[in-house]
Formats: C-alpha cells, sequence, structure tokens
C-alpha cells in the first residue's frame, strides 16, 4: 500500500514536544557538562570559572564520593531487589480470583501512589526510637527489651531506608507483572497440565519466559529510579548519621543545596555513567532478545 | 482544512507558550503617589506552628486594612525545615522569582549579597522616623552580617537560647537548678532515673539535639569548658565536645540524640521524656499549653567562660523589588510599628522595639526575663560562606560520628574546624 509521505507536517507537529525537551532536558544536562568543568559555587561567585578536570580529580579523592557510590549499589542491589521479588509474589497472588480481589488491588497500590516525602516522614515516625510503632509492637511481641533508634545508629539506618524503599516500589512491579500475567495465553497452562508439568515447571518454562520484556524494562526503570531517588532518604535522614544512609544522589542533592553546583554537576555525571553501565548492556541484550 | 486546523492549533500553542513566559511588567506604580491601584507586596516567612502562620496572616491583613497607601501584602508561608527555607529563598531569588520582601536568617546574608540579591536600607532607615526605637547595636550587627559599612537587614526579633526544665523532676530527683557549668552536667546525670523501677531508663537527663540546627546549644558546651567558636581544636574546646560526648556515652540523653532535630526534642521534653531541653522562647506558649506550670527555664550556666546562640530574625528587601518604598513601610510596621507588638506577644519573642519592650506583657513574662538574662553573653556563629554547608551537613554527620565512637572529641572537632575555616 502506498505511505503517503508527511513533508515537513510530522516536524512541525512534533516541534512543541521537542522544543520542551530541549528546554527543560537537554540543555540543563548540556549545562551539567559545563559546571562539571567549572568552579561554580554560588557561596563564591567572584570564582566561578573553568577549572579544567579539577572538579573530577576532587572527587575521585573524595572518600565520601565512593562510600556514597558503593552504598548506591547495596540500595539499588537489595531495593529493586527485593522490591521485584515481592511484587512477582502480589502479582502472581492478584492474578487468581478471590472475593474481594478488586479492593486487595486497590490497597496494595497505597505505597506507589502515596508521595515520596510523605512515605519518608511516615516512616521516619515508625521508626522513631521513642515514640515509633514500630518499637513499640516489637516490645508488645517480646522481640526486643528496650526500644532500638533504628535510624540514628549507623548499624540499623540503612536497612531502615532499604525497607522503606521497597515497600514503596512493590506495587509497581506488581502492577506491571500482573498487566504481562494476564497476556498469558491459558491454553498454555492447559497443555502443560496435560503434559504433567508441575507448579514449578509451569512457572520457569511459562511464566517467567512470557514476562520476560516486561521483567526487564520493569527493572531497568526501577533500577534507574531507584539510583536517582532522594525523596525517601533525605526525609528520613537526610543521609545521616555520619553520612550512614548517604547514597550517591542523596550526597548530590547535599551539595547542590550547599550550593556547590559545580562539584554535584560531576557527581551527578559519574552516577549517569554508572547507569550507562548498566542500562545499555541491558538494553542491548533485551533488544537481541526480541529479535531472536 | 485539517492542515489549516492543526496549523493553527499549532500557531495558537505557541503563542501560548510565548505569552506564558513573558513578565507582566506593567504592574508597576510607586509610593508616595497614592493611586487607586494597590501595590503589591510579596512577604515569605515561616512560622513554628499554625498560630503563628494565622497570626502573621492576621498582621498583613491588619497592614493592608490600616496603611494610606494602598499597599497590599500577601504574606506566603514556606516551611523552615532547619535551615531549608533559605536555599528555597535562594533558588527562587537566583531564577528571579521570589518575595519582595522576606523574614531572614543573618547566616544567609553573605550568600545573598554576594550575589547582589538585597537591597540596601541605610537611606531609608536615615529617614525613618522610628530608627531609634531600636537600639544601635542591632544595626551594627547588622552591618557585620553582611560584612559592610550597609545595613541590608532590618532587624526584627530575637530568640535567646536558653534551658527549659522540669521542675516537679528536679524535686523529685532532689536536684537545684544548676548555676555552674559543672552543676549542670551533675544535674543530667541525676535526673536521667529509672521510675518505674524496671531497670530501664525512662527519664533522661538532658534533651540533646543532634541533628541541624543542634550546633546552637552544642556551642555552649564549648564555651562551658573555656573554649571559644573561633578555634574548635584548641584543649578547652575539644573538653567541652567531650562533655557532650559522653552526656551520650553515659546514657544521660536519649539514644536517638544524633538524630533529635527540633520536633524530637520539643515532643520528648513534653512527653516526660527528658528532663532538660535547650531551646528559644518561640516554643514557651507551647510548652506552657502542655505542661502548665511545670515548665520553667534558666540561663545555660557559666563555666570557664558563658555563652548561648542568639537566634534571630529580621526581614529584608530584595533588590529586585520594584516599590522599596512601599516595601519599607511593611518591614518597619513589623519592626516598630502594631507588627512587632502582635508578633511578638504571639511568639514571644524577644522585641527589638524599645516601645514594645518595655509594656508590661513583656516585663512580666519568666521565659523573657531569663531571655533577657541571656542577652549579654549570646552571640552568633561566624558568618562565612562556608556557614551553611557546615551547619546542614558537617555539623550533624561529624557529631553523630564522635557520639557513636567512630572519631575521638579532637578528630571530630579538627574536622569541624576544617569544615568552618577550611584548615
Amino acid at each position: 500500500m502506498h505511505q503517503r509521505k508527511g513533508g515537513f507536517w510530522p516536524y512541525l507537529l512534533l516541534a512543541p514536544a521537542l522544543l520542551v525537551v530541549l528546554a527543560v532536558v537537554l540543555i540543563p544536562a548540556i549545562n551539567a557538562v559545563f559546571m562539571s568543568f567549572q568552579s561554580y559555587d554560588l557561596r563564591r561567585p567572584s570564582q566561578i570559572g573553568f577549572i579544567g578536570f579539577d572538579n573530577y580529580v576532587a572527587v575521585m579523592k573524595d572518600t565520601l564520593f565512593w562510600q556514597s557510590l558503593l552504598r548506591t549499589v547495596y540500595w539499588v542491589v537489595f531495593g529493586v531487589g527485593f522490591q521485584f521479588v515481592f511484587g512477582f509474589c502480589l502479582a502472581l497472588i492478584l492474578n487468581k480470583s478471590f472475593r474481594g480481589r478488586g479492593v486487595v488491588r486497590s490497597i496494595s497500590l497505597i505505597p506507589w501512589v502515596t508521595p515520596g516525602v510523605l512515605i519518608g516522614l511516615m516512616w521516619r515516625w515508625i521508626y522513631d526510637g521513642s515514640f515509633g510503632v514500630l518499637n513499640d509492637i516489637l516490645m508488645k511481641l517480646n522481640l526486643i527489651e528496650d526500644p532500638i533508634a533504628f535510624l540514628a545508629r549507623q548499624d540499623t539506618v540503612f536497612p531502615a531506608v532499604v525497607v522503606t524503599i521497597i515497600w514503596q516500589g512493590i506495587p509497581f512491579f506488581a502492577l506491571m507483572l500482573l498487566a504481562g500475567l494476564q497476556g498469558v495465553p491459558g491454553e498454555l497452562y492447559e497443555a502443560a497440565d496435560i503434559d504433567g508439568a508441575n507448579v514449578f515447571q509451569k512457572f520457569f518454562r511459562i511464566t517467567v519466559p512470557s514476562l520476560q520484556n516486561t521483567i526487564y524494562v520493569t527493572t531497568l526503570l526501577r533500577i534507574i529510579w531507584v539510583a536517582n531517588s532522594v525523596d525517601v532518604i533525605f526525609n528520613m535522614t537526610g543521609g545521616g548519621p555520619a553520612y550512614a544512609s548517604q547514597t550517591l544522589s542523596v550526597y548530590v542533592f547535599n551539595k547542590a543545596n550547599s550550593l556547590n553546583l559545580g562539584y554535584a554537576s560531576t557527581m551527578s555525571l559519574l552516577l549517569t555513567a554508572v547507569l550507562l553501565l548498566v542500562a545499555v548492556p541491558y538494553l542491548r541484550n533485551l533488544f537481541k532478545n526480541q529479535e531472536a | 482544512m485539517k492542515r489549516i486546523l492543526v496549523f493553527a492549533v499549532i500557531s495558537v500553542l505557541c503563542l501560548l507558550m510565548v505569552t506564558g513566559c513573558k513578565k507582566k511588567d506593567d504592574e508597576s506604580s510607586t509610593i508616595g503617589n497614592v493611586t487607586d491601584k494597590p501595590i503589591n507586596i510579596t512577604h515569605w516567612f515561616w512560622a513554628d506552628n499554625p498560630d503563628y502562620s494565622a497570626k502573621m496572616q492576621q498582621i498583613a491583613t491588619d497592614f493592608n486594612n490600616s496603611n494610606n497607601m494602598n499597599i497590599k501584602v500577601s504574606a506566603q508561608e514556606y516551611p523552615w525545615e532547619g535551615g531549608g527555607y533559605s536555599e528555597t529563598l535562594f533558588t527562587a531569588a537566583m531564577g528571579g522569582g521570589g518575595p519582595d520582601t522576606a523574614a531572614w536568617k543573618l547566616t544567609s546574608t553573605p550568600l545573598f549579597k554576594a550575589n547582589n540579591l538585597l537591597a540596601v536600607l541605610d537611606s531609608y532607615i536615615d529617614k525613618w522616623d522610628d530608627k531609634d526605637d531600636i537600639e544601635s547595636n542591632l544595626y551594627e550587627v547588622m552591618k557585620t552580617a553582611g560584612g559592610s559599612d550597609s545595613i541590608y537587614v532590618m532587624p526584627w526579633n530575637t530568640q535567646i537560647l536558653y534551658v527549659y526544665y522540669r521542675p516537679s523532676m528536679f524535686k523529685d530527683a532532689n536536684v537545684a537548678v544548676p548555676t555552674t557549668y559543672e552543676e549542670f552536667l551533675e544535674a543530667c546525670r541525676k535526673l536521667t532515673r529509672d521510675t518505674t523501677g524496671d531497670g530501664k531508663t525512662d527519664v533522661y537527663g538532658f534533651g540533646m539535639r543532634g541533628s541541624t540546627g543542634g550546633q546552637e546549644p552544642w556551642g555552649s558546651f564549648i564555651y562551658g569548658r573555656g573554649g571559644d567558636l573561633s578555634d574548635f581544636t584548641t584543649t578547652q574546646a575539644v573538653a567541652g565536645m567531650q562533655d557532650f560526648i559522653n552526656l551520650f556515652k553515659k546514657g544521660y540523653v536519649p539514644p536517638t540524640a544524633p538524630t533529635d532535630g527540633f520536633n524530637e526534642i520539643i515532643a520528648n521534653f513534653k512527653s516526660g521524656r527528658t528532663a532538660m531541653t535547650i531551646h528559644h522562647i518561640g516554643s514557651s506558649s507551647g510548652m506552657v499549653e502542655s505542661l502548665g506550670d511545670d515548665v520553667d527555664a534558666f540561663p545555660f550556666p557559666a563555666g570557664e567562660k558563658q555563652w548561648t546562640s542568639m537566634g534571630d530574625t529580621e526581614n529584608v528587601i530584595f533588590e529586585k523589588c520594584d516599590n522599596k518604598d512601599a516595601a519599607f513601610q511593611w518591614v518597619a510596621y513589623l519592626a516598630t510599628g502594631k507588627g512587632q507588638e502582635e508578633w511578638c506577644k504571639t511568639t514571644g519573642n524577644v522585641p527589638v522595639s524599645k516601645r514594645v519592650q518595655a509594656l508590661p506583657e513583656f516585663q512580666e513574662n519568666k521565659f523573657m526575663k531569663v531571655s533577657i538574662k541571656g542577652a549579654p553573653y549570646a552571640g552568633i556563629f561566624p558568618i562565612l560562606d562556608t556557614t551553611t554547608e557546615w551547619i546542614s551537613t558537617i555539623w550533624p554527620n561529624t557529631t553523630a560520628a564522635a557520639l557513636a565512637g567512630n572519631k575521638t572529641a579532637a578528630q571530630a572537632m579538627q574536622e569541624l574546624q576544617k569544615g568552618l575555616y577550611g584548615s
């Protein structure tokens, strides 16, 4: 069939969207690259100027940067990993027919639709060492004798914020995987039943391969979002105590907040590079599988 | 037809985008010439509780109704967030937005001044009838904060930190109100008690603030051992830090102290979890509301030296304000007019206006008396371009590491010295 060429019309129609993307994404991103090569500290406006790779050298020597980067890896691996596992379990449950399923589906979305700032404040009080409900429950169950200052101790603060981000992200995986599950043809399971396949065989031979693309895309999205997430940690701990819950994105935020935009830009570009190292092979693998 | 329609839609969208970005430039008018057109002034402020918030709105309404120049102030509240207010204000101002006038903290002055965001107030103050209603030394403090001979900041009110205590707990523990630094440390120990007999501490002697803002009460400990804020690495300053650490290590403060901020120390004190805590008069009305007569205050006692932090609140006019004369009328109303009286009565802050200070309500208030007692040795932290980051990030994290035993007092003080002074 002959396909009519649109001439300049498609470009014209795309122009407003492109202009917006250019204005709010591309220009600030390019600006961040330029800033990373400058001493750009608004507290010292007279010193703003080009300094070559000095910011990069300083970041490489900054032990706090490396600690925050390592913590970001843990943050993403444990945060996204458990979100995926629990989200998958929830999706499988919600895919079954049972009474009140609609209500359960709606309730399970609450963590996802709650703003991150509110989640941070809410969990901050849940974990509170003096008045927190978690301590109250643990003490009533005789699991602990004294309240634990979860967010004030360096050994408990990071696991505490990881649990919070897991809680927040489970519904996202559940929702996306549930949509995927509903697209898996029932005939496949019927055929497997006839062939005598057990539950695990059906899960690993039918369910998981059918959801492969959904799993790839949702996991990649969550890796990027969680790595860049600031709101939950910032509102719970600000990255403390003693930087024990500071991920790289929180460090960038704190530096930018203290107006050292050159240094913050350098770290954010390095975080982008790290995320690209994960995203590019991931996407390449996805497309390769699709082509196959 | 379709093409024409699409083209028309795109044209309208583009036009809307362009006109939406255009600054309204037809709103300005000048004071002096009273016109029918109102002169709009946008004012930013923060409030510690809903009562203060409502009071500021009422003050703005009263001013709008009483001034004869048709000035209309729109008071907009932004959260303090441990200093995040100043950052929000800076971001807005640097982006070309933000208010015409704003409530202020002196520590922000160098940053805003360096970026030419603040209006110079000398010429307005010189012509002002109420100039002498404010102590001249306060103008000097405002000049020092800006690092120049010009005044960028209009005094509004001060808050002197002092120690709140629960008289009933002092009586139960047989402790007298401390008059020396050593007695204060001893009181922290004695007031830490197991009142239910289950072998667990349920009242802590002191409500320590380890989160942002905690540097202010911490400063009193440094002076208590003879140190000061010009050099944190002296033996005396390190000894003060060691006292601070010991209070945590020995369990005289709640275990949550490293992350306790304003909300936590106030909640702990009101709930009876702590017997003493340090804050200013701004929280006194809430304390009295919760505890009635079972709350009193004393100045932080003298050790080798005596110091307490003077919280300050001022107002500024931004350089971009089109009607600085009108803006000055507003900040003057807050400094010495009815606005000063109303705000200080509600918040309990120490007024800067001598006329308001002399009113009976202020002369008979016990918390006001303690504030005034503390005034002679009250001070502020050095205002440097590193101060904001030092307060928001470096002090809380370094102190938390010292409290947890990951750094010695000397190591922590060296780090604090480097963070503030660079060496």
